[in-house]
């Protein structure tokens, strides 16, 4: 496993010096039945329909895209990640087809319309009230689960 | 990420989140995690093998059967990383200076003749695809090379795009233009190594030189931002070097 502490020098200072949240009293709601499950991806990759505007780069804002969009662009700030693999397949970082495949299948109940991304080089506490709002949009849509993929 | 969790599990949805980096984890504890000992931007972990992705799709949501949280499972297949790191870096010795510029027209006919030799690979790529990632700028693929050659001279560019000014747009040609390579070489030669693809663009291609050639532009200037960029590594993939561009502290973050 790649501990912080093995990490290179730019990187490692980099992430060790990142303010985590801290949450005092955390949630917990209890999962339906798998075959219940409606199933929304939450991205941190700053992806979005090539019409949409970019992300700027410390955006706290998000874009929503369909379950059958494909054309998607990435406008994320940094370059520690690799983007070979979601040009190749955008499965290896939102799984549309995958979820698509289990729903047929039983495993799971359902697909929501509606994804969501996020830039995630910005503190996750300014993002709460877009991440508020992307819930709201959820359960609008009669989502009761949530796929956090980070980039 | 594992911020985000916590607000979404609060509106009453229950989440599971996979992550790269164990201690963050265990820091914010998120309601249910998998962590993956892959490489950062492969969280399904391979492209194009729909049976691994699955495999770590139902380990994450195995976690739903956990009766409280928070939980963290180590998902048991590794995609080794080198060297530490979680991405390609440059080689920290490989530094340009706005000395090697010479004649910027040279620079700009040399990643120009590169782009359109690799153009039919390119678009049998898309073809096979069905899709690119490339065009995020906005740019035409033929406007990508010019536009970043602009700021060789060491003056900023007008922006060719409304409500954007020259240096986002500088970021996102960047990528663009590093996308229009990659995705042409890991279909036309079959491959699937981030390793082997950073090589390539970044210490072999012409396209990658004029670009290093941007960051010694970058270090160089007096603009603000221009210097912010290698500061924080938006450009070059230096992150996950041993140490700072010269020039820079790296502090930018």
């Amino acid at each position: 496993m790649t501990k912080i502490p093995e990490m290179p020098a730019v990187g490692r200072g980099f992430i060790s010096n990142l303010d985590l949240p801290v949450v005092d009293d955390p949630s917990w709601t209890q999962p339906v039945p798998a075959n219940e499950r409606r199933i929304s991806i939450v991205s941190t990759a700053a992806v979005h329909r090539r019409e949409d505007k970019p992300f700027s780069w410390l955006a706290k804002d998000y874009r929503a895209f369909h379950k059958t969009d494909r054309d998607l662009v990435m406008t994320h700030v940094a370059v520690e990640f690799d983007r070979s693999a979601w040009q190749q397949d955008l499965n290896t970082i939102i799984p549309l087809d995958r979820l698509e495949e289990m729903a047929s299948d039983g495993e799971i109940g359902s697909v929501a319309e509606e994804h969501y991304s996020f830039m995630g080089a910005a503190d996750p506490v300014t993002m709460e009230k877009s991440a508020r709002q992307a819930a709201a949009r959820m359960k609008q849509d009669g989502v009761n689960t949530v796929f956090l993929i980070p980039i | 990420m594992c911020g985000l969790a916590h607000y979404f599990e609060s509106e009453g949805l229950s989440t599971v989140l996979v992550g790269f980096v164990r201690e963050h984890i265990e820091a914010i504890k998120p309601p249910r995690s998998l962590f993956l000992d892959f490489p950062m931007g492969r969280g399904m972990g391979k492209p194009n093998d729909p049976a691994f992705q699955k495999k770590v799709i139902r380990a994450a949501f195995e976690l739903f059967d956990a009766p409280t949280g928070p939980v963290i499972e180590d998902f048991p297949e590794v995609i080794p990383v080198k060297d530490g790191r979680m991405g390609y870096a440059l080689p920290p010795e490989l530094i340009l200076s706005v000395d090697d510029i010479g004649d910027v027209d040279t620079v700009l006919a040399e990643v120009t003749a590169e782009m359109e030799a690799l153009r039919p690979d390119y678009d049998r790529a898309v073809a096979a695809r069905g899709r690119t990632t490339v065009g995020a700028s906005g740019l035409a693929i033929e406007e990508f090379a010019p536009f970043v050659s602009g700021f060789l001279g060491g003056e900023i560019p007008q922006s060719p795009r409304k409500g954007m000014p020259a240096i986002p747009l500088l970021k996102l040609v960047v990528e663009d233009l590093e996308a229009y390579y990659t995705e042409t070489r890991t279909h036309r030669d079959g491959i699937d190594d981030l390793e082997l693809m950073g090589k390539w663009f970044w210490e072999e291609s012409k396209a990658g030189r004029m670009l290093l050639l941007l960051e010694a532009v970058s270090v160089a200037s007096d603009n603000r931002v221009m210097l912010q960029i290698v500061e924080m590594s938006l450009m070059a993939p230096r992150f996950w070097s041993e140490g700072p561009l010269p020039g820079t502290s790296a502090a930018g973050w």
